[in-house]
Parts: structure tokens; C-alpha cells; sequence
């Protein structure tokens, strides 16, 4: 079975002390909550949660989604978001099987990253060692003032918005991901390239024989 | 010192009245104190034992589960857990003998709540109720409890939905489909009684896009021409990202049986290619003949249908991708030398010649698949036909004494029943489709019309994590 893989990248820092904290918890479990009435999630959802601050570490590697107990996070320390992306982006090519002859490959992981300040370290290095191309979807949520946007920018063009840092919002930010999961995509990504219509086959090569 | 002495001290030389008021403000003042005392001692053995880690893992339902929880505290006595219930959820919680732990076991159910008409909630609250060694408790207060979340997952069966599609609503150009289509060609046995192949299809909605009340993407197009005894099959799968793939799958099939169709109705100088190259099949000459016969009928199939899917996007100012698809044809027709088949596959699915008496499978192809899942490569593209070396490559053919069963089928098919393309390679595996087929109430005998809603119904099969569009068509 394809497996779709799932990354939650969360800001622990200490300036999540207090309501945002207790409201990203909350929408975490909110979050697993509401997956779980949706058979497709159910089936073939995988959940990582990765909180960071001065350091990363996984808090749940990636899971079946009938199996995930939420973490109670803590909020300390700074906000080491390159290094953050780094271990991401390694930990997503050791776990995310791709295909082979033997094995069927998972669907591109998808990632949510969410974080209220300025990066301690430079997002733009980080992103060096950081394979884009390993995710099909990568949402950065930021909230409150002190989140830098352009530096946010770097690692995706969804970059949302929420102004607010108290647990509603946050709350309803979670809903919206795991509506983005339910309905993210089971089916074939597009690779198109060029769109221009081929106006007429190609000349047949004069030795060419496709007999098997 | 006797009780009288010890009360007259007490008493402090007061009148009785004054020593009765004073012995009931110590009295009242002294149990408050011990009151509290053990508020706070049960409230500290509350907190201990809530702090104890407990491992309960999440429940599935119509899983077996059976966990022993133990407190690891030898001064817990369990009295009763509260909660869980076979009748509602299927689970019997008992207290073990030792009393210091309990055991959830049973297969969940939770159909008693969902017939109930409720709302299923996944997480359900235990309570424990114990009491605790060597702690007093009052009487308001005769257990103390430990409250505990039990996950039960509801059997992803019950959750999904068929919702039908809403035509009215659609957006133009709305290309109504059927949700399931199935056909059968009969092809009825000689004079002499020897039974001739027939075709079956069918084509179903997947549970995923019922789930959202989407159209089925996918398609197919038989074809037996009478005069000529040539068969032609297509079957093809609309990309799920592209919104419009269900013309797409449906052009695919279309315009190339259409083609094929044409050419086929006369082609003598083909069928003698077909011939000479039979008679030496080392012959490069001969092989080239065929090769250009079947790139001059499958290939401009592909390519026409190709260009229409563009004209038909040009219309309706779309683009071609949004009309995403994939797309396996194959011709055949028996020759008293046996069977020759040509094929054309872009994209990913199934296409193999079956031979069960010689325990033989041949794809007719490569599927076509990327690192990731979903990944693949569609008819749409301009690519496919750009590069000829590739393009060749998806052009097949080859001349067999007979065969058990040409099938073709999409990715919704395919995926759940061989999963890898070492399975697709696995003559054991064709095998055990076939038996699937047959032991599912799809009955492939000669001139067997039933056998296109059976089929219909088989597609029906589950498999977690795929419920794709799903579609085969089976030469036979």
C-alpha cells in the first residue's frame, strides 16, 4: 500500500510559552482527531511531528495514523529553523520509500511547518541541504509579528499568515490542515512539461524494430 | 490518671455550658484539621497515581485488542472500571486478580453507537476507581478514580460515502459519465463449434472520488469487427489531478478503436506481413514490415487521439493536461498459425498475455512509473511522442499459439492486486488473479454475457489505501 506521509514541523521555542503552546497541543490532537473520521487518512495517512527550538529532534517518527498518541510539547529555548529544515529534509529520505521493483513507493510526503519568530540561524544556508523536490506540498503557517516572512518565502510560496496567536486561531489553522490532508492528493502529480501539441510523429528509424 | 481526673483538667474549673461549647469548638476545629489532612493525602496519591505512564495503545475496530494495563504500585486496589462495555464497544475491561491492574480485551464494535444514530467519537474515557493502602477515605469519597483515553479507530469501511455526482451543478463542459460501465462481445463459436474468444469490461468509480462526489476518470472501448475478425481493446485511466481526464480516458479510448476500427476493416497486405513474418520470424525484413503496419495503426492511434484530446482542450480554451490520461490498446486476431497481438501502453495500469496451460504471463510493456507514488506519464504529454526511441518502445507485438486471457486494466486495478512491477512480472501472481477472478463469481466461460456485471461487482473487492477508479478488460 502507498503510504502518504505527513510532516508537522513545530516551533517549541519559548516564546510559544503559555496559550500558543497549550493551543498547538490542542490543535495537534484536534488535528489526529479529525483525521481519523476520514477513511482515506485513516488508511493511508502516515504522521510525523518534529517540534524544534535550539535543537530538532522527532517527537513521533512517521506512524500510521490510527496509531499516533499526540505529544504534550513544551515550549523553551530559541528558534533554529535551518536546522530544523535540515533534519527534516534527511529524516524524509531515510523514511519516505520510493519505488522499486520490489516495492511499491509512498506518496510525496507533505509538510507543514509552523513558527512564530525570526529564524536563530540563516534559513537561506540551511535551504542548501534542504531537498524541496522530496515534498509535494510544503505550507509554512507563521504567527504573530516577529515571523519573517521573506526569509519564510525561501522555503515555499504558501506562506499563511495568521496574525493572531491565541488558541482559536490556531485551532482553526490545524482544521484547515487536516482538511488540506483529507483532501491532498491520492492522485497522479502532474509532470507536465511543455504543452505545445507535437504536430506529427517522428520519422520511423530505418533499423528500428519493436518485435518483443 | 483516670477519665474523671483527665476531664476535670480539662475542664479547666468552667461551668458545664462553657466546657460543653469549649469541647465542640475543639472537636469541630480538630476534625476540619484531620479532614483535611486527608484531602490532602488523597489528593497526593490522586496526583502520584495519575502520574504513573500507562501504555494504551489505540484500538482498531473489528481488530482483536488485548491489553493489560498495570499500575505498577503494589498499594493500588482496583475496584471497577468504568467506560467500556461489550454490548457498545465490544470490549470487556476486568479487573485482574491482583487488583493492581485491569485488561481491556474483546474485538471493538462500535456499530451499537452508530446504529444508535450518533455521533462516533474516536476517544473514549475510562475511569478507574481503586482504592489505596494505608489511605483513610471518607465516606463522600469512598474510591478514588484515574481517568484514561482509550483511541478506538473506527473501521475505515463505515466511513466512506458514495455520494453521487452532482451533473446539475457541474461546472461546463460537464462530460457526464456513469459512475459504472460494463460490456460484454460475444463472439460466437464456428459452425464446427469452436468457441471463439470474447470480450468483457468493466469500469467502476472509485471510493475515493464517490467519497467527494466526483465522476469516474476512468474508461474503456471494445471492438470485434465480424468480417475481419480483428479485436480491439482500449482502456484508459483520466489522471485524478487533471479535472477534465474523464473526457480525456474517454477520447483515448475512442478515437483509437475508432482508428484501429478503420484500418483493420482493410488490411490484407498487413495480415501478409503478419504472414511472412510467421513463417520466419528471424526475418529483420519481415519484422520491419510489421513494425511499420503496427506504428502506422497503433501509433497514429495514439497520436490521433492525442491531437484530438489538444483540439478538444483548444475548444474549450482548457489545457491538454487537464485532460490527463493513460492509455493501453492493444488489436489481435487468430490466425490458423495462432494469435497475433499488437500492443500500445503510455502510463501506468496493466497489459499482459496470459497463458495458464503454460504457466506463462508476458507484459506487453513498461509501466510507466516514477519514484514516488502517482507518479506517471500520460498521453496529454507532448513528450511521449517526441522522443522516437521512446515511443517505439511502447509499441508491442508478437504471435502466440493461444493464450488463456488478454487482460488490460488500470492502475486501480493493478496496484491493489500486484502491487510491484516484480509481482507484474510473476507468472504466480497472473495465476492467482485469475483463480481471484474465478472463485469471485466472475464465471469466464464462452458467450457468458452475466459475466460483465459480475466482473462489475468483483471490481467491487477491498483493498486498504486503494480505492482508485478501477477498470479491466479481459479477452478470453
Amino acid at each position: 500500500m502507498r503510504r502518504l506521509p505527513v510532516y508537522l514541523l513545530l516551533d517549541v521555542s519559548g516564546s510559544m510559552r503559555g496559550e500558543p503552546i497549550a493551543a498547538v497541543n490542542a490543535g495537534v490532537k484536534a488535528l489526529v482527531e479529525a483525521l481519523r473520521t476520514d477513511p482515506y487518512a485513516l488508511e493511508t495517512a502516515f504522521l510525523s511531528i518534529i517540534p524544534f527550538n535550539n535543537t530538532v529532534e522527532q517527537s513521533v517518527p512517521l506512524t500510521e495514523l490510527y496509531k499516533i498518541k499526540p505529544p504534550e510539547l513544551e515550549a523553551k529555548q530559541g528558534t533554529y529553523l535551518g536546522k530544523a529544515l535540515k533534519f527534516l529534509s534527511a529524516t524524509a529520505e531515510r523514511e519516505v520509500v520510493k519505488s522499486s521493483k520490489e516495492k511499491k513507493g509512498d506518496w510525496k510526503p507533505i509538510v507543514f511547518i509552523m513558527t512564530d519568530g525570526k529564524s536563530g540561524d540563516k534559513i537561506a544556508k540551511a535551504l542548501t541541504d534542504f531537498n524541496k523536490s522530496l515534498f509535494s506540498q510544503i505550507v509554512v503557517c507563521a504567527y504573530g509579528n516577529e515571523a519573517n516572512i521573506v526569509d519564510l518565502k525561501l522555503i515555499t510560496e504558501n506562506v499563511i499568515r495568521l496574525d493572531n496567536i491565541d488558541g482559536e486561531t490556531i485551532k482553526s489553522f490545524f482544521k484547515w490542515v487536516s482538511a488540506s490532508i483529507s483532501t491532498s492528493s491520492h492522485s497522479a502529480n502532474d509532470n507536465h512539461g511543455d504543452e505545445q501539441p507535437i504536430s506529427d510523429l517522428p520519422p520511423l528509424p530505418s533499423s528500428f524494430s519493436f518485435v518483443i | 490518671m483516670n477519665t474523671e481526673k483527665f476531664l476535670e483538667l480539662l475542664a479547666n474549673g468552667k461551668n458545664d455550658t462553657d466546657f460543653e461549647e469549649f469541647l465542640k469548638f475543639v472537636s469541630d476545629k480538630l476534625w476540619n484539621q484531620y479532614n483535611k489532612h486527608l484531602m490532602d493525602e488523597i489528593l497526593m496519591t490522586e496526583n502520584k497515581v495519575n502520574g504513573i505512564a500507562l501504555n494504551l495503545p489505540n484500538a482498531s475496530e473489528n481488530k482483536p485488542y488485548e491489553q493489560t494495563i498495570d499500575f505498577g504500585d503494589t498499594k493500588i486496589a482496583i475496584e471497577r472500571v468504568d467506560g467500556l462495555s461489550a454490548e457498545t464497544h465490544g470490549l470487556n475491561v476486568t479487573v485482574c486478580d491482583d487488583k493492581k491492574s485491569f485488561k481491556i480485551a474483546g474485538t471493538p464494535d462500535l456499530n451499537p453507537i452508530r446504529n444508535a444514530g450518533t455521533e462516533i467519537e474516536s476517544t473514549f474515557e475510562l475511569t478507574v476507581f481503586y482504592k489505596y493502602e494505608g489511605l483513610c477515605l471518607p465516606p463522600k469519597k469512598p474510591l478514588l478514580e484515574r481517568k484514561l483515553q482509550l483511541v478506538i479507530n473506527q473501521d475505515p469501511r463505515y466511513l466512506w460515502k458514495n455520494i453521487p455526482v452532482d451533473w446539475e451543478k457541474m461546472s461546463d463542459p460537464k462530460y457526464e459519465k456513469e459512475d459504472a460501465d460494463c460490456q460484454y462481445v460475444t463472439v460466437k463459436a464456428l459452425p464446427d463449434g469452436t468457441p471463439q474468444k470474447d470480450i468483457v469490461a468493466a469500469s467502476k468509480r472509485g471510493r475515493s472520488h464517490a467519497q467527494e462526489g466526483k465522476p469516474r476518470d476512468d474508461d474503456f472501448q471494445l471492438y470485434h469487427d465480424e468480417q475481419t475478425n480483428w479485436y480491439v481493446i482500449a482502456v484508459a485511466d483520466g489522471a485524478g489531478s487533471a479535472k477534465f481526464s474523464r473526457e480525456g480516458s474517454r477520447l483515448a479510448c475512442n478515437v483509437t478503436v475508432e482508428v484501429c476500427k478503420k484500418a483493420l476493416s482493410n488490411c490484407e497486405k498487413f495480415e501478409e506481413n503478419i504472414n511472412l513474418w510467421h513463417i520466419d520470424q528471424k526475418s529483420e525484413d519481415a519484422g520491419k514490415l510489421v513494425s511499420t503496419d503496427i506504428y502506422n495503426i497503433l501509433g497514429k492511434a495514439a497520436h490521433k487521439a492525442h491531437t484530438e484530446i489538444n483540439a478538444e482542450a483548444a475548444r474549450e480554451k482548457n489545457r491538454p493536461k487537464d485532460y490527463a490520461t493513460t492509455l493501453l490498446l492493444a488489436i489481435c486476431k487468430k490466425f490458423d498459425f495462432g494469435w497475433f497481438i499488437a500492443s500500445f501502453w503510455v502510463g501506468d495500469g496493466a497489459m499482459c498475455l496470459y497463458d495458464k496451460e503454460n504457466h506463462t504471463s508476458v507484459l506487453l510493456g513498461t509501466p510507466d512509473e516514477g519514484e514516488y507514488g502517482g507518479q506517471t506519464r500520460f498521453l496529454t504529454m507532448p513528450e511521449i511522442f517526441a522522443n522516437p526511441t521512446d515511443f517505439f518502445s511502447r509499441l508491442k507485438c508478437r504471435i502466440v499459439p493461444d493464450f488463456t486471457a488478454l487482460f488490460l486494466m488500470s492502475d486501480g486495478v493493478s496496484d491493489p492486486k500486484f502491487e510491484t512491477d516484480v509481482n507484474l512480472n510473476s507468472t504466480e501472481k497472473w495465476n492467482a488473479l485469475w483463480d481471484d477472478l474465478k472463485d469471485n463469481g466472475v464465471e469466464l466461460t464462452d458467450d457468458n454475457e452475466a459475466a460483465k456485471e459480475q466482473l462489475l461487482n468483483w471490481l467491487d473487492f477491498w483493498a486498504p489505501g486503494n480505492h482508485d477508479d478501477r477498470t479491466i478488460a479481459i479477452l478470453y
